[in-house]
């Protein structure tokens, strides 16, 4: 440590503190926010999006049967198979051509909140709640 | 010293490529999904602080440029991330060094660069894919781009340390 200190100056630290403070922030801020949102269950909806910009709205109450609701999402790399089971989504099969498969090793989400993303392929997975006074949260 | 001046700056574009390679067989992203090291970010530092802002604004453009052609990733989303967040990276990174030498340090230059190029990669996913719950992961990797950062940073002191004393024009 002595060592580092040799080469930080007293700016550097507080560089680094000011980061972690502001990254902490902005990661309970959209916890805290879900856990201000009461009955979130009843009126959740899993939104798709692929690269058409077109949406698809699945309520969340309609995912809990003993068989998965398989989703296929066209980008312009492929079909993107979305699963959604038990109130959680995932994207199960990323195409072939998807250099990093980002997506899919993302995993199941099943809150607002997090997201699953494919940039390559232009789609998007998220659960959003009807009953909250905000259309958008950014951070 | 014309001569001395390029032939340094290419040999730091081939670190840098060989840097940009070797930093891709080293996973993170099981930590989070698109996380990176930055290695690549030594040889445009190194520029900087050698030969001043355009030399380093070369070495970057040029690797992002060679390294996407030796990829097969040329013009395509890929391309686009990497050249977005190594520019808004490299900004800050010049405007730290050119305006705030006397508070920071080589490592708070190097974590500005960091903290920024997750910024500028963000935005451009953003544009992209329009969605802003994207930006849910901009803190994580903000978070990771802190010991990324400081560490290319004091790889970068330890570097320029060991160089010759003609090739120097400052101290850090």
């Amino acid at each position: 440590m002595e060592n580092i200190n040799k080469y930080m100056t007293n700016y550097d630290k507080i560089l680094i503190l000011l980061i972690i403070v502001f990254s902490l922030i902005m990661i309970l801020y959209p916890f805290i926010s879900a856990y201000l949102d009461n009955g979130e269950d009843q009126n959740a909806f899993i939104y798709i999006k692929d690269s058409s910009q077109e949406v698809r709205r699945i309520p969340l109450s309609e995912t809990y049967q003993d068989e998965p609701i398989i989703i296929e999402a066209e980008g312009p790399l492929g079909i993107s198979i979305i699963e959604i089971h038990q109130g959680r989504a995932r994207l199960k099969k990323a195409p072939e051509e998807d250099p990093a498969k980002i997506c899919e090793k993302t995993g199941w989400i099943s809150k607002p909140g997090p997201s699953i993303i494919c940039v390559p392929n232009k789609i998007s997975v998220w659960i959003e709640t009807e009953d909250s006074d905000l259309d958008a949260i950014s951070w | 010293m014309r001569t001395r001046k390029v032939v340094i700056i290419s040999l730091l574009v081939g670190l840098g490529l060989v840097l940009h390679l070797v930093e891709n067989m080293i996973p993170l992203s099981f930590l989070i999904p698109g996380a990176k090291l930055g290695l690549a970010n030594i040889a445009n530092l190194l520029g900087l602080i050698l030969f001043g802002f355009f030399a380093g604004l070369q070495i970057l453009l040029l690797r992002i440029f060679l390294g996407s052609i030796l990829a097969g990733t040329f013009m395509t989303i890929n391309f686009y991330l990497s050249l977005s967040g190594g520019l808004l990276g490299y900004l800050i990174m010049s405007l730290f060094f050119y305006y705030l030498r006397e508070k920071f340090s080589i490592i708070g230059v190097s974590l500005g660069g960091a903290v920024f190029h997750n910024i500028g990669q963000i935005i451009t996913a953003y544009i992209i894919i329009s969605n802003t719950a994207i930006f849910y992961y901009l803190p994580y990797l903000i978070l990771l781009a802190l010991p990324t950062g400081v560490g290319i940073g004091l790889v970068t002191i330890f570097t320029y340390n060991y160089l010759p004393r003609e090739l120097k024009r400052i101290d850090v």
